[in-house]
This record gives structure tokens, sequence and C-alpha cells, in this order.
């Protein structure tokens, strides 16, 4: 009975179960991540992956559950080597607070590499900017996607069409009194053509603003970079036409580039209305509403210098005119220790003078939204890029 | 390879004293092999969580860290899986590694219930999970399979596969005598014989029940092929118990018996001889300092065993020699009394082993905390180590739940080993939504939480809660208790 046999090498290569359970749990996967969107949209593996095709998700969700231990301050582990009682041997490097992925002792947490445009769209894929309208020197743009839409006789080799050489070659055969197929001639080759597709896009400009000024703290910014984050994948991968401008300030407002929007820290106080003021004249000066579809979000957290607010409120309306849409979201988040908002919780925020100006509240095109918890952000995008608003 | 070299390596074996199974050898492509290892078996049911094992394996292996020389399924012919790419002298290493495995299968205690036919029987699991697939999809296929899955470690593996079902519910009527001294003892007592009437298994289950998987398969409010598949996932499990609880003895012991026919088989060049030593070295590393190597730990302490018997045996304090002493004790242990009665501390310094936990014993703890969490080693004490590595073996690897009450309007269960710490909330939340769904009525689960305050674990229409109970109770072994009486007493 014994005995090698590496003749059937082969036959076990026919086989392959795994590739198929892999896919499978792929798919697994993509509906888990789906099933837990909002969760995911406050994701620092993502938002801080800078740019990388690939991002690791953490996939609690996809477990295969039982009953297990928690934490346990008698659990131990076994090793060999030198040192005495005490002696340290290893240590764990904590990535700091506000991170969940790993930091729940006993919990495993197992990672898979999902390409990030896939997340946006399943993210965003019923979404698109609001009110976008036909303009001016609409781009076309010939995409790199090919349609297969015509049959020609002469062609590459790869292309030939099977179905209407056959046919072509059943016809000649019927003409010569023999109706079968067979013998295939080069006149009964038939070749698919394709053509690139070309699509018309909409213009349309983006202006994002930030509040970088001290009351902002790096919980409240991380929010903002969150939502920016899915913004501007979202606006990259739907729109080939799409201009992005980001504008920092604090009383101050620059134009600054894509990689610097989150990195510098401002001190000052705030003035949301030179962010604005900036957002208009660039506007003006570069996206004509003739040519243009333009859209102005602008995120603080409200602590606007009480003198400015009046101010803000002119600009909203300016804007407007300007623009298909302008958004402001304001962050009223805040961790258990720094809870600035509560603390001035007398004053009035942008956002409450915003919700009493009969003005804007009756413009549909002015979106407000306010971010309380790290779950909001999800719906908050999903506000902000509601296509399906009623036309005004 | 040749086949003669097959045969005089299965011919030295046998002349040592081993005694196997036959043994199939399969040279296969990588491939193929990580195919096999991620499933266990050369051919078993779908599904996904193996396809998440394949592709690790996929991706391990391309990185080049870690390479599987072999694979060997415990069945009679044992099948053996080998790498198209070793080398011949790693191949006939193979052989002998892989005829002493077949042995450990066929002697060690823990397999003696073990489906010898499993290779074949697990291809008709395959099989019947793909009608089911077509029958009813693969999404209520894959459900079943993953509540299976989620419970397979709860079975009693010593009750064995195959059980009785309960006595079932009656009623048994019984005269009670008097006594010869009971009308001085209780005057008052009429004269006449008392009737009681006891309802036998009033209550389900009659005691305590750690097999869950096997209560659900009988109990539960199931359809046929949902019952096949969670039937299906409890033979696999008790399958795979032998082997999870041999590791370390195992290979151990299938390393020294590859060291030993090698050195005693003398049709091997030179380089071939180097390239054995090599690959030999390499399997028998110590490897991680903060995990043990089976194949070293296990080749070590049997080495030691036949060293310290062979001088008993010289000493005449022994009357069987090293080898005969090693031959007792793997078909004797497991693991876990191996590592208790075989570990010396002589050879726990030799292989300088430490225990090592949390240098704050994870009082630092808070989300908000920064600070890097430090490992330090604990201890170099013998019953430390011993207790570090029994102790996760402890009811496979698993807390200990038992199913106390089940009616159907409601299913109770305990946590009962909370000295080996307490439940994960979070896991035992979806753990309990698949009893939920199996028993079709709400589950609650009574455990002791980190502070040692009883909670009831609920889940039930509305989801997962918690619900904190006022006075204490106290576990206390009922395994052994007889329960299955509600006594009701009529004069």
């Amino acid at each position: 009975m014994s005995g090698m046999n590496d003749s059937y090498k082969d036959i076990w290569e026919l086989r392959q179960p795994g590739k198929r359970d892999s896919v499978r749990h792929k798919e697994r996967i993509k509906k888990a991540i789906k099933e837990n969107l909002r969760e995911l949209v406050g994701e620092e593996n993502i938002i801080s992956s800078d740019g990388k095709r690939m991002v690791k998700v953490p996939v609690r969700y996809l477990d295969m559950w039982r009953f297990k231990f928690g934490p346990n301050p008698k659990s131990k582990g076994i090793g060999h080597g030198e040192g005495d009682p005490g002696d340290i041997i290893a240590k764990d490097v904590r990535r700091g607070k506000g991170n969940k992925a790993g930091d729940q002792p006993g919990e495993e947490v197992y990672e898979e590499e999902v390409e990030l445009a896939e997340i946006v769209e399943m993210m965003l894929e019923d979404l698109g900017l609001p009110w976008l309208e036909s303009k001016e020197n609409q781009v076309e743009i010939e995409t790199e996607e090919t349609v297969f839409q015509d049959i020609a006789e002469k062609g590459l080799q790869p292309n030939v069409d099977l179905r209407r050489t056959m046919i072509e070659n059943l016809k000649r055969n019927s003409i010569a009194g023999k109706p079968i197929f067979g013998k295939i001639m080069p006149d009964d080759l038939r070749y698919r053509v394709w053509e690139n597709v070309i699509e018309k896009h909409s213009n349309a400009a983006v202006i994002l603003i930030m509040d970088r000024s001290g009351s902002m703290t790096d919980d409240k910014k991380y929010i903002v970079k969150s939502f920016f984050f899915w913004m501007v994948n979202f606006l990259r991968l739907k729109y080939k036409n799409v201009e992005v401008v980001f504008i920092a300030h604090d009383t101050e407002a620059r134009e600054v580039e894509e990689k610097n929007f989150f990195d510098i820290a401002d001190y000052g106080g705030t003035r949301i209305s030179s962010g604005l003021e900036l957002a208009k004249s660039i506007l003006e000066a570069r996206f004509p509403k003739k040519i243009w579809n333009n859209y102005v979000f602008s995120f603080s957290d409200g602590e606007n210098w009480d003198s400015d607010n009046e101010k803000c409120i002119e600009l909203f309306k300016e804007l407007l005119g300007l623009c298909q849409a302008v958004g402001y979201g304001e962050v009223e988040y805040s961790d258990q220790f720094y809870n600035w908002s509560n603390w001035r919780g007398k004053f009035s925020t942008l956002h409450d003078i915003l919700a009493r100006t009969d003005e804007l509240i009756s413009e549909k095109r002015f979106l407000k939204a306010s971010i309380v918890r790290k779950e909001d952000l999800y719906d908050c995008l999903r506000q902000f890029l509601n296509v399906g608003q009623e036309k005004v | 390879m040749k086949q003669e070299r097959i045969e005089a390596i299965e011919k030295l074996a046998k002349e040592n004293g081993l005694d196997f199974f036959p043994v199939v050898f399969e040279v296969v492509s990588a491939n193929t092999m990580n195919n096999v290892c991620s499933y266990g078996l050369p051919t078993r049911a779908r599904h996904w969580s193996y396809g998440r094992s394949y592709d690790h394996q996929r991706i391990y292996g391309e990185m080049g860290y870690s390479k599987v020389y072999e694979m060997i399924t415990n069945n009679n012919p044992s099948y053996a899986f080998m790498l198209d790419s070793n080398t011949e002298a790693q191949n006939i290493m193979i052989v002998a590694h892989c005829y002493s495995h077949s042995s450990f299968f066929k002697n060690n205690v823990l397999f003696q219930g073990s489906d010898r036919n499993m290779a074949r029987h697990a291809a008709e699991h395959a099989d019947r999970i793909d009608k089911y697939i077509d029958q009813h999809g693969l999404d209520a296929v894959e459900r079943m399979m993953d509540i299976g899955f989620g419970l397979d470690a709860h079975i009693d593996f010593h009750k064995g596969l195959y059980r009785k079902a309960y006595p079932s519910r009656h009623i048994r009527e019984r005269v009670v005598k008097l006594g010869e001294f009971d009308d001085l003892l209780e005057p008052q007592k009429s004269k006449q014989p008392s009737r009681i009437k006891e309802i036998i298994n009033a209550i389900l289950p009659p005691n305590p029940e750690k097999d869950l998987l096997w209560f659900f398969i009988n109990y539960a409010p199931l359809e046929e092929w949902e019952r096949d598949i969670l039937d299906i996932v409890r033979e696999e499990s008790f399958y795979f118990y032998p082997q999870a609880h041999t590791k370390i003895m195992n290979e151990g012991w299938a390393s020294y018996w590859h060291a030993e026919l090698l050195h005693q088989y003398k049709d091997i060049s030179p380089e071939e001889h180097l390239d054995f030593a090599r690959t030999h070295e390499k399997v028998l590393q110590p490897g991680n300092p903060f995990s043990i190597n089976p194949y070293y730990m296990g080749f070590k302490i049997l080495k030691d065993i036949e060293k310290r018997w062979d001088k008993k045996y010289a000493a005449g304090e022994s009357n069987i020699t090293g080898r005969q002493k090693i031959f007792e004790v793997v078909k004797a242990e497991d693991d876990t009394s191996f590592l208790r009665n075989y570990l010396t501390l002589e050879l726990a310094d030799e292989l300088k082993l430490f225990t090592f936990g949390r240098e704050d014993d994870w009082e630092n703890d808070d989300e908000d905390c920064d600070d890097d969490i430090l490992y330090e080693i604990k201890s170099r004490m013998l019953e430390d180590i011993i207790e570090v590595m029994v102790r996760p073996r402890y009811n496979n690897w698993s807390p200990r739940i038992v199913i106390t009450d089940a009616s159907p309007e409601k299913i109770c269960l305990r946590h009962n080993s909370e000295e080996l710490g307490t439940l994960s909330f979070k896991y035992a939340e979806h753990a309990l939504e698949y009893i939920w769904e199996l028993w079709a009525a709400p589950v609650e689960l009574r455990v002791k939480d980190d502070e040692g305050q009883d909670v009831v674990l609920i889940f039930d229409e509305a989801g997962f809660s918690t619900k904190y109970i006022e006075d204490s109770f106290t576990f206390e072994d009922e395994e052994e208790e007889d329960k299955p009486v509600r006594k009701t007493k009529r004069p």
C-alpha cells in the first residue's frame, strides 16, 4: 500500500478550493464594509493613508465569533531566553488616543487590504454634487473605457468575432450549396471594432474652507480632515473635470496646497468671514458662474468673533449668488476633558445665528450640518452630496 | 525519490518498533500544499474562513516566512503530502517523520476513538454541503456553518462523538415504606407508607451540558439539513481535537524518530546527510523568543525522558529502558499531562523558559493612555511555566459554558470557569446570537464580570442586553450533582 505518487501532481492541481473560498471571503469583507460604512468614515487607517491605492481596513465585524475570554490580568505568555524576573523584554507602542484598533486588549483585530476607490464608491455611490448644471465650455473627455460597438472586415486577430465569422462562413458555404460550418476562409473573418467612449463633463470648482484657529482641537480637526478626505476622494473619482481649492483661516485666510491643508496649525482667533471672503474673490477671478458649477464648503467649530457673524451671513448670501450650493458644517465634537463649547455654552455659535436667519433658512441651496459625534460624519457627507435635492 | 528508499525507511521504522498505518505519499506543488493545509484535510466542506487561511498561507509562503514541507492526515491509510521542491534528503527525512506521525495517530490514547476514514468522510461532508447550498443557498448554509464553527470548541470529548439521548421525561411513583424507628423519631407521622411522585428528567438537560453542539443537534428546533450541517462541524471538531491536544508530543515524537532513523539509515550520501542535518536544525530551533516551537519542546522533553530512564535502568531503579519509557509516554499522555509529568526544572532551565506578562498587570488600561505597553519576565518557576502552558488547554482553549435549563420559552447557560478569566462580552454577544438563532427563544447566560458581579447576558428579539443581579450566587460544581428529579410529595 505504501508508496510515493508524483504522477498525480497535476490531478491535485485541478482542485483549487482555496481560490474559490478566497473569492467568497473577499465578497464577505465587502459586504461587511458596506454594512459598517458609518463606522468606517472615521477610520484612522484610511484617513491617514495619504494617497495610497490600497488601504488597510480593520475587519472587526467579520470575525469568527465564539465565546472568548476578555482581557485578563493573569494572562501570561511563555517564552525563552536570558533575563531575570522583572526585566523588561518587549514593548508595544500605542498609537495614541482615539485609536480603536488594537488597543482593546484580548481582541484580535485583523486587517484586510481593500482598494480605496472601492470604499469611496460603496460609501457614496448614489451621491453627487447637487444642482449640477451643463455650463458653457463643457469639457469632452475621452475616457479610457472602450466599447466594442461595430464589426469590420479588417481588424486585429485577437478581435475576431467568432459568432459573426461563423455566420459568414455558413452563408458562404450555403451559397456554394453545402450549408454546413467548416473550412474558414480569410473572407469569412469578421472583427470587432472598439471605440473610445466620449463623455461630457460639467466643470465644477469646489472650494473647501477649514477653520484652523486655536479652538480647533486635534479631535475637531480630525473630524474635518475625515470629511474633506472623503469629499476630495469622492470628487476625484466621480468627476473628471473638477478643481479643488483649499483655504485655511484663523483671522486671516490663505489658499494652501492640499498636502499642507491639515498640517499647519494656526493659533489665532477666528474670523470665518476671512475664509468666505477669499473664496468669493477666488470664484470671481477664476471660476465665472457662466462656465463653472461652483461649490463652497466651509467647516469650523463656530467659535467665531461675535462681531464677525453678521458679516458671515452677508457673505454666505453673496456666495450663493456665485455658487450652485454653499455648505457650512460645524463641529461640536469635543473630547471629555476639553469641552470648550460647553464652557462657552451661553454664547451662541455661528450655527445658531444661521438657524435664525430667515433668508438662509428658506434657501435650499444653503446646506447646514452640525457634527457632534464621529458617526455624524457619514450623514453630513450624504447631506452635502445629496444629488437628489429638489431643483430650485 | 525512489520507492526502494521509502521501503528501506519503512522497514527500519518497523524494526525499531514503530507501529503505523500504511502511508500514501503524494508529491504536490506549493499551491496544492497551501490548499491542503488551509483545509486541514485533502477535501473538506467549503467555508469562506478557509479562503482566509489560504490567502494568508499563500502570502506567507510567497514571502518565504513559513514553508510547509509536509502535511499528514490521521487516516488509515495516512495521506502524506510532500512539496515538489523538497530536496531528496528532505524527502527521506519527511518519510521517516510521517511514519512516526502515523504511529502516533495509531497508538496514542486520545486517538483511539478517532475516525480513521475521515479523508473519505470529509469528502462526503463536502458533497452534502454542496447539495445544501444548491437547495438552500450559499448564505443560509454559510450562516449555519458560521454558527457551528462558533460553537465547535464546546464539545465533550470524553463523552464521545456518539452519545445516547437523555432518558425521556416520565413520571415515576415510589412507595416509601416506614423505617423501623420512624415512629419513634417522628411520632406525629402517619403510620401509612407514603407515596412519592417523581418527574424524571423534568429539567432539560438533566445535568449541566457542556457539549453545546450535541445538545442543539438533538434538541433545538432545526430543520434536518441544519442539523446535518452542525453534525458535520461537530464530527470534524472531534476529529481535530486529539491533534490539537497532542501537538507538542506528536511533533517531538516524529522529530525524535526522523533523527533516529536517519542516523541508522546507511544508504545516504555525505551531501544528503549534510542537507538533512541542516533541515533538521531548521525545524528544531527554539524559534521566536515569545513562543515555543512544539517540535523543539517535544523533542527535548522526549530526549530528556530517555536519558533519565536509561540512567534509572542502569542503576536498577527502573525495569524499562529510556526507549521503552518514551513508547509508554506517547501512548498514554496528552500535552497537558506530558508537560505536567515530564517537564523538569533542569530542562526548563536548560531551555531558558520563562513566563512573561504586562509589567503594569493591565492596570493602565485606559483608552486615553498613551504609554507604551511593557512586557516583563514574570517567573522562571517550573510550576508557573507549566501552568501558563497548560492553562489555555483546559476546556479546549475556551471558556467552559454549560447549558443549565432549556425550555421552549427560554434557554439558560452559565459560564463556569471564571478562575481562568471572565468572558469578553463583545464576543459573547455574537455567540449568544448564534444560540438565539438555533433555539428560537431568548437566551440567558449567567457570568461574573471583571469585578466579580453576577451578570446575566441576554439575547432576545430586542438584541443584546445585560442585567445585573443582586443576590450573588456561588459557582459550585454541579456536574456530579444529581439534579434530574423535581420532587412533588404527596402523603
